[in-house]
């Protein structure tokens, strides 16, 4: 039995001020849940942050929560490499610990360790009631198909201090179970799949298609924020416009921007065009800032696209550094890929796109806030 | 309240009160024969802890009910300290030292499925940890009900407390999956806008009521439902649920016979022909004391090391029974604070008795390893606390 070691946690002032408008969401129950994710989220970093014993680095993915929360509850953070998943509740009682099936069957979301959380926003603060890892969850959590659930009771939940101490000690214990692949996808049904669930009178589409194909669509990422653009009325616009019209907002939280550059021997321009016109995002590696850029490669009869990665400040890319390209399927094709064998200037992938393909961009080491995005053409 | 003092009253006899008080210990007839006949055959036994190790093992192997109740009897008194610590922490509530001791001595069962000697746990102590956090628990869990609207309350319940709602209030199997089924819809769709909270939740409207019956028959084409019966079915929920945090005041506590009455299954406890010392290994005994004391000398240097606030707070938390809310205000502290540091004092323990435990037992230490040293830990605080111990140097 769970000897109950209540901690309790202040909701910081200002999270709870913002936290309601601070994204947007396809409808009311969406954004509820992103609001009870937020609140727990801005309660615990600052936590983990200043308590723990060791110098682990505390960190979440900022691109990609919004879209997790529009579509399932429960937030990733990352310890180093340790992966807590966040599992908001208002429940009062603490019988079990009850996670949705994305967190625990689909492995790219697969975590070590599950946090029990209570949100109380009348009383602006959580309490967090005790965890349980991923093994648990297989082993004695009972899945409902109601809700797509498996359950922990409370008596199989451990003390949060356990989990302090084990994360931030020399202690090491087997926390993951085997996950089975989901079957692929292919783009078309994925397309398909969005279309579907995109009207946001849909009040659950992750209970609206059997769980195999809900998995692998929310599995790839650009999948999972298309549907989450879509789903809030704003699909993402395609590469062409973006040079056309300026990146939309939603790119630019991502950090996309216009640039125009000035090329040696530029090519003619595309018709509507700028003539040097080309995207570049910025993104941080392993502590460094570098720019991923888009340059349109304009020859007589047709565009090639040339995804080029260079150096911020420091000007050389070091060895071992991989650009790679996939399809949107996350299917790799020939010269899909390029590596620093050797510390470089750039790293380059050319490719010649049909309208509307879409292209998913890699980079080895991966960026901080990295989530697969589809760049349409 | 006087402390029994022979082995025959202290797994035979129970608590009575009169209004909110001690009133007497009363004996059970039955179960004095049973202990009589055991006491018969190893005489020489009379420590209640290995008496209380014999009737858990009977317990565990043979699930009789005779074994339980000794158990029970047993924990009479870590239930009535418990509860009576908190009490006078909590002498400003509606609720006497009789509502505690009932809400505690509930867990008699679930304290023997998580007890376990082997990793060192003492039954009392650790029936005592798991008397203190549940009534805590419950008094925290009635409050936070109370203040709640129903449909708040229905917001804030979780699927499992709910079955066990129903289950306690006779439903049968079929009802119970068809009012969960709608219970979630609710949940999935009646969602607070920021003006209600979820606690004073309003009752839903119209538009949502048909949205919830909408989304419980797409689920459910054979039998639809109307919203005015969706309606009626949360009611019942929500009835049920409060009813199950305030069981009525059953016999639980009442002895099983009077002191007189024969039964002829009294025999039972006495064909069980273990001697005491092939259940209770002696060398294993013996060899847990001496870990459980120099794990208690580890945990006192590790307590006295630990900062004054820190100290502060584990004293009124364990010796007054305070709650964290009471302490902060004590301390003139935010109540977070005192979680926070109550987390990493536990979790400074738990280091330091890991790290022992690797140096000096040299074992693995697993997860339920790890778990169980968490609980020896709770374990020893309360005791330590309790006994006056803390206040030499």
């Amino acid at each position: 039995m769970l000897v109950i070691n209540d901690l309790i946690l202040e909701i910081p002032q200002q999270a709870f001020d913002e936290a309601w408008d601070s994204q947007v969401y396809s409808n009311p129950i969406a954004r509820y849940q992103a609001y009870i994710n937020e609140l727990c989220l801005s309660s615990i970093l600052p936590w983990l942050q200043q308590d723990l014993a060791t110098q682990a680095k505390v960190f979440y993915n900022t691109t990609a929560s919004p879209s997790f929360w529009e579509l399932v509850n429960g937030t990733v953070i990352n310890v180093d490499s340790i992966k807590i998943i966040l599992v908001p509740q208002e429940t009062i009682d603490l019988s079990e610990l009850r996670v949705p099936q994305e967190w625990v069957d689909i492995p790219g979301l697969v975590g070590d360790y599950y946090l029990g959380v209570q949100v109380i926003p009348e009383d602006r603060c959580i309490r967090v009631w005790g965890y349980c890892t991923h093994l648990q969850l297989k082993m004695s959590g009972i899945y409902d198909s109601y809700t797509r659930t498996y359950a922990v009771d409370a008596s199989n939940v451990n003390d949060i201090n356990i989990l302090t101490f084990a994360i931030s000690s020399e202690f090491i214990e087997p926390t993951r179970a085997e996950v089975l692949p989901l079957p692929a996808l292919s783009t078309t049904v994925a397309q398909n799949l969005i279309t579907r669930l995109e009207n946001a009178d849909i009040v659950s589409p992750r209970l609206s298609i059997p769980f195999q194909t809900w998995g692998a669509l929310i599995e790839n990422g650009g999948w999972r924020r298309s549907l989450y653009q879509h789903r809030i009325g704003q699909p993402e616009q395609s590469i062409i416009e973006w040079l056309r019209n300026g990146v939309t907002q939603a790119a630019q939280q991502l950090g996309w921007s216009n640039l125009n550059l000035q090329h040696v021997g530029a090519a003619r321009s595309i018709q509507q065009m700028a003539p040097t016109s080309i995207l570049a995002r910025q993104l941080t590696i392993a502590g460094q800032i570098y720019e991923l850029r888009i340059i349109p490669q304009v020859n007589e009869e047709y565009t090639t696209w040339r995804f080029e990665l260079s150096s911020g400040k420091v000007g050389i890319i070091p060895g071992g550094f991989k650009l790679r390209l996939l399809t949107e399927d996350l299917q790799a094709f020939p010269d899909n890929e390029d590596i620093a064998t050797t510390a470089t200037e750039h790293l380059f992938v050319e490719v010649a796109l049909e309208p509307g393909e879409g292209i998913v961009w890699e980079i080895e080491p991966v960026p901080e806030n990295y989530d697969q995005e589809i760049l349409r053409f | 309240m006087h402390s029994r003092q022979t082995i025959i009253d202290k797994f035979s006899t129970f608590i009575q009160f009169d209004a909110e008080r001690f009133h007497s210990w009363v004996k059970d007839g039955r179960l004095r024969r049973s202990i009589q006949s055991c006491i018969n055959k190893n005489p020489e036994e009379t420590s209640d802890d290995v008496w209380a190790i014999y009737w858990y093992k009977r317990w565990q192997k043979e699930q009789s009910s005779v074994a339980q109740q000794h158990l029970n009897a047993f924990l009479q008194e870590p239930c009535y300290w418990s509860s009576q610590k908190l009490a006078q922490s909590f002498s400003a509530t509606q609720y006497s030292l009789a509502d505690f001791f009932q809400i505690g001595i509930t867990q008699v069962e679930r304290i023997l499925k998580g007890f376990n000697p082997s990793q060192g746990f003492v039954l009392k102590n650790y029936a005592s940890t798991i008397f203190s956090s549940v009534i805590r628990e419950t008094l925290r869990q009635r409050h936070e009900v109370d203040i709640c609207s129903t449909w708040g309350m229905l917001r804030k319940t979780s699927q499992k407390r709910l079955i066990e709602s129903l289950e306690a209030a006779g439903l049968s199997k079929e009802t119970i999956t068809n009012y969960t089924n709608a219970f979630n819809c609710y949940q999935l769709i009646y969602v607070p806008s920021q003006t209600n909270t979820s606690r004073k939740l309003a009752r839903p409207d119209e538009k949502t009521w048909n949205a919830i019956t909408k989304a419980y028959n797409m689920q459910a084409p054979s039998s639809k439902i109307n919203a005015q019966t969706l309606e009626s079915w949360m009611q019942t929920c929500a009835s049920s649920i409060r009813n199950f945090l305030y069981p009525p005041v059953t016999s639980i506590n009442a002895p099983t016979g009077s002191e007189d009455t024969y039964e002829i299954i009294d025999n039972i406890p006495s064909n069980e022909n273990s001697p005491l010392l092939e259940i209770i290994a002696e060398e294993e005994q013996q060899a847990r004391n001496s870990q459980l004391s120099e794990i208690g000398q580890v945990l006192v240097e590790a307590v006295h090391k630990l900062e004054l606030e820190a100290q502060q707070i584990l004293k009124l938390y364990y010796i007054q029974g305070l709650t964290q809310q009471q302490i902060a205000k004590k301390l003139d502290i935010p109540q977070y604070t005192v979680s926070r540091r109550l987390n990493k004092i536990r979790e400074g323990l738990l280091k330091v008795v890991f790290t022992w435990s690797k140096e000096k037992l040299h074992i693995t230490v697993t997860s339920d390893i790890l778990k169980s040293m968490n609980s020896v830990i709770e374990q020893w605080l309360q005791v330590y606390y309790s006994s006056g111990a803390y206040v030499s140097n």
